[in-house]
């Protein structure tokens, strides 16, 4: 790759955008009489510049609306960024969240080839690694249930599963493990471990600190939308920590 | 669009398919019922309470040919409005052209039409309407209408993410255009200093198109149906261009 070896990079990153204050025309228009504010201009990550190497698992901490979803939705490229360069090589495949790509009318076979194919997969690939992904997720004598009957653990592994069977190079996990039961969850760990090896890049955006702690080689903190501290994972822990009991 | 998106465009629409055809009790019967119970009813009002005549067949099928495409229309912006705030979460993780979104319900709604048109056709052998090659005019007919209502669907599904109260605006639009569109009646009825309103109704257009095809068994009148293909392209270039560039801003506002 002609990347030296650089999976994301992110240079002099800055991402604004409008808040709207209203969501229906009607508080809209009632806005404008009283002279209220329509659309706010958000300044969502202020001059963020980093690489990660292939491979690496970088973990990212901040607190709610310090940019960690705008940073992964930039990653994803369902965002662009206002002013800066970003560079990401290689397939990149988000773990959807509970529900997303899933209809519970339908079954947990159809459920399978929905999400697949949203993530990328051709229907034929599915096709042949069904059973797979159905054995993984556990469910083996649900799969013709529509998921409505599921619990959300159930749920969730059927979309971890789909997930991994897509073979990412970039992994974008967003506050995903904290549902299921716990054996599920150290399967799912040890099934990311398994990517780490392989060298897949793994982005984490995680409250659970010491998921971060254990899993993560590196940790970006950001606050405000700015890095705060890019680097050791402990030391981000900290500093990150350090502020939350202040406040 | 290219051919990479076929799987995801073929399962999205039946997951549209399926999962309203789970919820209810009759299944695919209410796709066939709906349109057929309206047509007696209509009937009814207009052919034996007010009696329309000098249609050239009688009114029930007159009524059925303008009632499938509308409702059709009518369906297909109905639920095409709710596909991308729908489908938000989506929106905000992962990336594919977000129109696949709006037409996977619109093709869902494309099969409703013709499985509900195979009881037109009932109706015309039991009618007594004799066949012509000029009805398989019907299908390049429904291509331009799918492209005009295609057009729409990109408008008010955007327009939707960001203000949530735009689909009950459209309602009201879309109730005004039925009355404004030959579906219970026919354009001759309407005082002829009015009538020009109807050429620029694409709506209208394809109508009396379908008509003329199926029930004359002639050509269509190629001067408005071509009025009905230029405001259809158009249009469909306009909202697909505005649509991509406001797709840019969908994950940020959802």
């Amino acid at each position: 790759m002609q990347n030296n070896g650089h999976a994301i990079s992110f240079e002099n990153v800055d991402k604004y955008f409008y808040f709207q204050h209203q969501k229906t025309l009607k508080e809209f228009v009632q806005a404008l009489f009283v002279q209220r504010k329509t659309l706010e201009r958000v300044h969502a990550l202020k001059n963020v510049s980093f690489n990660i190497k292939q491979g690496e698992s970088v973990g990212v901490i901040g607190r709610n609306g310090a940019g960690k979803s705008t940073l992964l939705k930039i990653i994803a490229g369902v965002s662009t960024q206002t002013t800066g360069k970003v560079t990401v090589n290689g397939r990149v495949v988000p773990l959807l969240e509970l529900g997303a790509g899933f209809h519970p009318e339908l079954t947990a076979r159809e459920n399978v080839f929905l999400n697949g194919v949203i993530l990328g997969l051709k229907e034929k690939y599915i096709d042949n690694i069904l059973n797979e992904i159905i054995d993984f997720a556990e469910i083996s004598e649900f799969v013709d249930v529509p998921v409505k009957y599921f619990s959300s653990g159930m749920y969730m592994r059927l979309a971890f599963s789909v997930a991994i069977f897509v073979d990412p190079e970039i992994l974008l996990v967003d506050e995903i493990l904290s549902v299921g039961d716990s054996a599920f969850r150290v399967k799912c760990l040890k099934k990311m471990l398994e990517f780490k090896k392989k060298g897949v890049t793994i982005i984490f955006v995680s409250h659970d600190l010491r998921t971060v702690e254990s899993f993560c080689d590196r940790a970006i903190y950001l606050k405000t939308g700015a890095i705060q501290y890019d680097g050791e994972v402990n030391t981000a822990l900290k500093q990150y920590q350090d502020v939350l009991e202040v406040s | 669009m290219s051919a990479k998106y076929f799987d995801l465009i073929k399962h999205l629409t039946l997951r549209e398919i399926k999962a309203r055809y789970k919820q209810s009790f009759l299944g695919f019967f209410w796709v066939v019922l709906n349109p057929f119970f309206q047509m007696l009813i209509l009937s009814f009002v207009f052919s034996q309470v007010l009696r329309f005549s000098d249609l050239g067949v009688p009114y029930p099928i007159f009524l059925y040919a303008g009632l499938l495409p509308w409702t059709f229309f009518n369906t297909a912006l109905g639920a095409a409005m709710g596909s991308l705030v729908e489908n938000a979460a989506l929106l905000k993780k992962i990336y594919f052209p977000r129109e696949i979104l709006v037409l996977s319900v619109l093709l869902a709604k494309t099969i409703d039409f013709f499985l509900a048109s195979l009881v037109f056709l009932v109706l015309m052998l039991w009618f007594q309407i004799p066949l012509k090659p000029y009805m398989l005019l019907f299908f390049p007919i429904f291509v331009i209408q799918f492209l005009f209502t295609y057009a729409i669907a990109l408008l008010i599904s955007a327009l939707n993410l960001f203000y949530r109260d735009i689909q009950y605006l459209f309602n009201l639009i879309l109730t005004l255009w039925f009355y404004l569109t030959p579906v219970i009646y026919a354009v001759e009825f309407f005082p002829e200093k009015y009538r020009y309103i109807f050429k620029f109704n694409p709506l209208s257009v394809f109508i009396n198109a379908y008509r003329e095809v199926l029930l004359a068994g002639g050509f269509p009148n190629w001067g408005s149906l071509s009025i009905g293909v230029l405001i259809s392209l158009v249009l469909f270039i306009f909202s697909y261009k505005m649509f991509k560039k406001l797709e840019g801003v969908f994950a940020d506002i959802v």
